[in-house]
C-alpha cells in the first residue's frame, strides 16, 4: 500500500480507536471527578463488560441483550462493590487504591476461573464492507464508532440536563456544600462508582466483535484510560473526550506505521511528564 | 537605631492569589532583640506576610531581608536553618508520634551539617536538649505520650517547645494564645518573655490585653497594607486604626 | 536506649534462625525460602518508601527489573563476570531510581501513584519492544554463573550457595532498614510521611529527603533484582510488569508498612499462599485479590503493624 492509503487506514483506525477509549475513559473521569478515588478496576470493568457480552450473546443468540445486559451486570458488581468495601473504608485515598487494586484481581480470577483463559469473538451484529478505492473496511467497526459517539452524547445530556446529573455536578464542584444542600452524597458516590462502571462495561461490549473478550484484556484500557483522564483534565467530559481523541488517533498512527508497543510506550511516558510538571494537579488541590 | 540594620526587612512585598492582593507592597522592619505585636482585623494579611517571612508562601514581587541578607530565594527549610522560626496558628504537630520525638526532629535539624550526621547524632546531648526544651514549656511530664492525645493548650506548647528547640533568632508566633484558657494565657505571656531575651519576636495576637502586656511596638495591617506602627500608647489614639477596628464592628454590627 | 538492644538483639535471631532452618527443610522449601529470602529484600525496598517516607508506589518493579537486566544483559551480550554484572545491575537500578525521584519530585497522593505506573509501564513496554536483546517475556536463562576469588571457587546454582548468598542480601537489607529507619535520616522521612508542610518549617528539605527516599528504596529493590539474576539464572519482561510491583505493596501491607520485619514476615505468608493456590486452581492469583482487600478492610496495620499496636509499642 502507498503512505497515503496507509495513513488514512491509520486515522481511521484510530478514530474508531478514539471513540471506544472515549467511553471507557469517561466512566473513570466521573468517579476520578466526583469520588475523589483512583480506581485501578476500572479496566477490569470494562473486561468484564466484555465477558458477559461474550456470555449473553452466545447464551440468547442477541447481540443487543448482551449490549444492555452487560453495563446492567457490571454497573451492579460495581454498586455491590462499593457499598461492601469502599464505603467501608470511607473512600480513604490510598486504602480505596488497595482494595480497587484487589477487586481488579477478584474479577480477573474469577473470570478466568469461569470463563477460561480464551479468547473468544462474538460475530458482529452487523456486518457490512466499506469499500474504499485501496482497501475494504469493516462497516461494524464504524458502527462502533457512531454509537459509541451517541453514549457520549446521551451521557452528556444526562449529566447537564437531569437532576442525577446536577447532583454528580454539586458533589463534583464542592462535597460539603452539596451535603448542606441536601444531595444525598452517599447515594451519589455509590451512583457515580455504578455508572462509572457500566459506562465502561458498555465500551468493552461494543469492542468484543472487533477485538474478542479475553480476561487479561483489562490492563489496557486502564493504562490508556488514566493516560486520556489525566491529559483531559480531571472530571471535565469535555477534556476526556477531546484528549481521547487525540490519543485515539496518535496512538492508530503510530501503531499503523510504527507499532503499537512504541505507541503506548509514548502515552505513558508523556502522561508521566504531564502530571509531574503539574505537580500536586490530580485533584487540583493548588488552589489557596 | 537608624544606622543599624535591621534583623528583618521586607521590601515592597506583595503577594497575589488569584485576583485577590493579600499583600500590597509592604515595608517592614523589624530591629534586632525587639517583641513586635502585629495586628489587624481578620484578613488583613497578617498571616500571608508572615508566610511570605518564613517562606512558606513565595512573593509575587518585593524581597525578604534577614540580617542584611535577601533570602527571598530560600525555601522555609533554609530560612530555618539561619533562624526564621515559625509556629503554626492551627497547631500542627506530629499527632501520631510521641511529645518527645516531635521535639526531637526539632532539635536534631540544628546538629545535620555533615553527611555522617544524618546517620547518626551524638544522643546525650539530643537528649538532653529535648529534655531542656520540654522542660522549659512545662511539658515534661507528657514527654511519651503521643501528641494527640495532648490537650489543645498543650499541644500549642508543644509547638512552642520545637520552635525553642530550632533556637530562633526570628520567632514567629502566629496566635499563640488563640483557644487557651485564663491561667495558660499567663503562662504563654511568661514564656514569650523568657523567650524574647533570646531572640527577637514577632507576635500576631488578637488578645489586646496580651499585646499591651508584651509588644514594645505594635504593627497595624488592614487591606493588606501597614496602616500604622508604633508605640503601644500611639497605636491605641490613631485615627486609622480606630477606622479600621470601629468601622469593620459597625459594619457588622446591624 | 535500653530498648535499642532488645531490638537488634530480635533482628539477628531472625536472621539466626533463617540461618538455622537451612539445615532442616527439606529441599523444596529451602529453594523456597531461599527465594523468599531475595523477594523480602525487594519488599523491605518497598517498605522504606511506603511505610517509612509515606509515598505509595505502583512501579517499583521498574527498580528490581532495572536490577535484573543491567546484570542480566551485560553477562549475556558482553560476557562480564558476576561481580562486573552484579555492579551494574546496581548502578543501573540507582540510576532508574533516579530518573523517577526527579520526575516525581512534586507529585502527592495519587498523581505520585499514577506517575510511577505509567513510568513502570513504559519500562515493560520496552523490555518488550526491544526483544532482540531482552527476548521478551520469554525472557533468557543465564548458567553457570560462579564467583572467584583466588582459588576460591563460588558455584552459584549450589543450593547451599543460593541459600546462604540470599540470607546474607537480606540481612545486609534488614539491619540497613533498621539503622536508617533509627538514624536522624529515619526520624526525618517518618516526619515527611506524617506532615510535610510542618516537616519543611523545621528546617528540612522535603523535596530532598524524598529524593533520597526514592534512591535508597529503588537501590535496595534494585539489589534485590540483582540477586534474583545471579542466584536463579533468570531474566524475563515478567518481573518488569505490574504485577512484580503489586506484589511488593502487598508484602509490605500484609506483613505491616512500617514496621522492619513486617515487608519478611508478608513475603513469606503470601508466597507460600500463592504456592498453595496454584496447586488448586489455575487462578490462584485470586489470592492476592482477597488478601488486598482484606487487609484494608481489616488488617490495615498489618501483621507486625497489629502485634506493635496490641503488644509490642517498642518494635520498630
Amino acid at each position: 500500500m502507498d503512505f497515503g492509503p496507509h495513513l488514512f487506514l491509520a486515522l481511521l483506525e484510530g478514530l474508531v480507536g478514539a471513540f471506544v477509549l472515549a467511553l471507557t475513559a469517561l466512566g473513570l473521569s466521573l468517579v476520578f471527578g466526583v469520588m475523589r478515588i483512583v480506581n485501578v478496576a476500572h479496566g477490569a470493568f470494562f473486561m468484564l463488560g466484555a465477558v458477559v457480552t461474550w456470555w449473553v450473546s452466545t447464551a440468547t443468540g442477541s447481540f443487543l441483550a448482551a449490549l444492555l445486559a452487560a453495563p446492567v451486570v457490571v454497573g451492579a458488581v460495581a454498586i455491590l462493590a462499593d457499598r461492601l468495601v469502599l464505603r467501608r473504608i470511607g473512600y480513604e485515598p490510598e486504602s480505596t487504591i488497595v482494595a480497587t487494586i484487589g477487586l481488579l484481581y477478584i474479577l480477573e480470577q474469577v473470570v478466568l476461573m469461569t470463563y477460561g483463559p480464551y479468547a473468544r469473538p462474538v460475530a458482529a451484529p452487523i456486518y457490512f464492507r466499506i469499500d474504499f478505492p485501496w482497501f475494504g473496511y469493516s462497516g461494524y467497526k464504524l458502527v462502533v464508532a457512531a454509537v459509541a459517539g451517541l453514549l457520549l452524547v446521551l451521557a452528556w445530556l444526562v449529566l447537564s440536563r437531569t437532576t442525577l446529573g446536577l447532583y454528580l455536578r454539586a458533589t463534583q464542584q464542592d462535597r460539603e456544600m452539596a451535603q448542606t444542600f441536601a444531595v444525598p452524597v452517599e447515594r451519589v458516590y455509590t451512583l457515580a462508582f455504578g455508572v462509572g462502571g457500566g459506562l465502561t462495561a458498555l465500551a468493552g461490549a461494543l469492542i468484543v466483535p472487533v477485538q474478542q473478550a479475553h480476561y487479561l484484556m483489562g490492563l489496557d484500557a486502564l493504562l490508556m484510560s488514566f493516560v486520556v483522564v489525566i491529559l483531559g483534565g480531571l472530571g471535565s467530559l469535555r477534556g476526556t473526550v477531546v484528549a481521547a481523541l487525540v490519543v485515539g488517533l496518535s496512538d492508530g498512527v503510530i501503531s499503523v506505521l510504527f507499532s503499537p508497543t512504541l505507541a503506548k510506550i509514548v502515552a505513558t511516558l508523556l502522561v508521566a511528564l504531564v502530571l509531574a510538571v503539574r505537580g500536586r494537579g490530580l485533584f487540583g488541590e493548588e488552589a489557596a | 537605631m537608624a544606622a543599624v540594620t535591621p534583623i528583618l526587612e521586607t521590601r515592597a512585598i506583595v503577594k497575589r492569589f488569584g485576583g485577590l492582593e493579600a499583600v500590597s507592597g509592604v515595608d517592614f522592619r523589624l530591629a534586632r532583640g525587639e517583641v513586635r505585636a502585629l495586628i489587624g482585623p481578620n484578613g488583613a494579611g497578617k498571616t500571608t506576610l508572615v508566610g511570605l517571612i518564613s517562606g512558606r508562601l513565595s512573593p509575587t514581587a518585593g524581597r525578604v531581608l534577614f540580617a542584611g541578607r535577601d533570602v527571598t530565594g530560600l525555601g522555609p527549610w533554609d530560612r530555618v536553618g539561619i533562624g526564621i522560626v515559625y509556629t503554626f496558628q492551627i497547631t500542627s504537630v506530629y499527632r501520631r508520634l510521641s511529645v518527645r520525638d516531635n521535639v526531637l526532629l526539632a532539635a536534631q535539624r540544628r546538629h545535620l551539617r555533615r553527611l555522617a550526621d544524618w546517620v547518626m547524632l551524638d544522643r546525650q546531648r539530643l537528649t538532653h536538649e529535648v529534655d531542656a526544651a520540654l522542660e522549659s514549656v512545662g511539658l515534661a511530664d507528657l514527654a511519651d505520650r503521643p501528641a494527640a492525645v495532648l490537650a489543645y493548650g498543650h499541644q500549642r506548647l508543644l509547638e512552642i517547645a520545637m520552635a525553642l528547640a530550632l533556637e530562633p533568632a526570628l520567632l514567629i508566633l502566629d496566635e499563640p494564645t488563640q483557644g487557651l484558657a485564663m491561667g495558660e494565657i499567663d503562662a504563654l505571656c511568661r514564656l514569650v518573655r523568657n523567650i524574647a531575651e533570646r531572640a527577637t519576636v514577632l507576635l500576631i495576637e488578637h488578645n489586646i490585653a496580651v499585646v499591651l502586656e508584651l509588644a514594645g511596638r505594635i504593627t497595624v495591617m488592614d487591606h493588606g497594607r501597614v496602616i500604622a506602627e508604633g508605640a503601644p500608647r500611639e497605636i491605641e489614639t490613631h485615627p486609622e486604626v480606630q477606622r479600621a477596628y470601629l468601622g469593620r464592628r459597625s459594619r457588622s454590627t446591624p | 536506649m535500653e530498648g535499642g538492644r532488645a531490638v537488634l538483639a530480635l533482628h539477628l535471631g531472625v536472621l539466626g534462625l533463617l540461618g538455622a532452618l537451612q539445615f532442616l527443610l527439606p529441599p523444596f522449601h529451602h529453594g523456597m525460602v531461599a527465594r523468599i529470602m531475595v523477594l523480602a529484600a525487594y519488599a523491605i525496598g518497598y517498605n522504606l518508601l511506603l511505610g517509612y517516607t509515606g509515598l505509595m508506589s505502583l512501579g517499583h518493579a521498574t527498580f528490581f527489573a532495572a536490577g535484573m537486566y543491567g546484570a542480566g544483559l551485560t553477562i549475556q551480550h558482553w560476557g562480564f563476570g558476576v561481580a562486573a554484572g552484579f555492579l551494574v545491575g546496581v548502578v543501573g537500578a540507582l540510576a532508574a531510581a533516579f530518573v523517577v525521584g526527579v520526575v516525581t519530585l512534586r507529585t502527592v497522593g495519587p498523581a505520585f501513584l499514577i506517575v510511577t505506573l505509567m513510568l513502570a509501564q513504559a519500562f515493560y513496554l520496552a523490555t518488550l519492544y526491544f526483544n532482540e536483546i531482552t527476548l521478551g517475556e520469554q525472557g533468557f536463562a543465564l548458567a553457570g554463573l560462579n564467583v572467584t576469588l583466588g582459588d576460591w571457587r563460588l558455584d552459584l546454582a549450589r543450593p547451599a550457595v543460593k541459600y546462604n548468598a540470599a540470607l546474607a542480601v537480606l540481612a545486609v537489607c534488614l539491619l540497613g532498614s533498621l539503622a536508617l529507619v533509627r538514624s536522624p535520616l529515619g526520624r526525618a522521612l517518618v516526619a515527611l510521611r506524617e506532615n510535610e508542610e510542618r516537616t519543611q518549617l523545621l528546617g528540612y528539605n522535603t523535596y530532598r529527603l524524598r529524593l533520597v527516599a526514592v534512591l535508597a528504596s529503588g537501590l535496595t529493590s534494585g539489589l534485590a533484582g540483582v540477586t534474583y539474576t545471579l542466584l536463579f539464572g533468570y531474566v524475563g519482561s515478567t518481573f518488569a510488569g505490574v504485577l512484580y510491583s503489586i506484589y511488593p505493596l502487598l508484602w509490605t501491607l500484609l506483613g505491616g508498612a512500617g514496621t522492619t520485619l513486617g515487608p519478611l514476615i508478608g513475603t513469606l505468608l503470601m508466597t507460600y499462599a500463592v504456592d498453595v493456590a496454584s496447586g488448586i486452581t489455575d487462578a490462584y492469583l485470586i489470592v492476592v485479590g482477597a488478601v488486598l482487600v482484606a487487609a484494608v478492610l481489616w488488617a490495615p496495620a498489618g501483621v507486625v503493624g497489629g502485634i506493635r499496636t496490641r503488644w509490642a509499642r517498642w518494635l520498630p
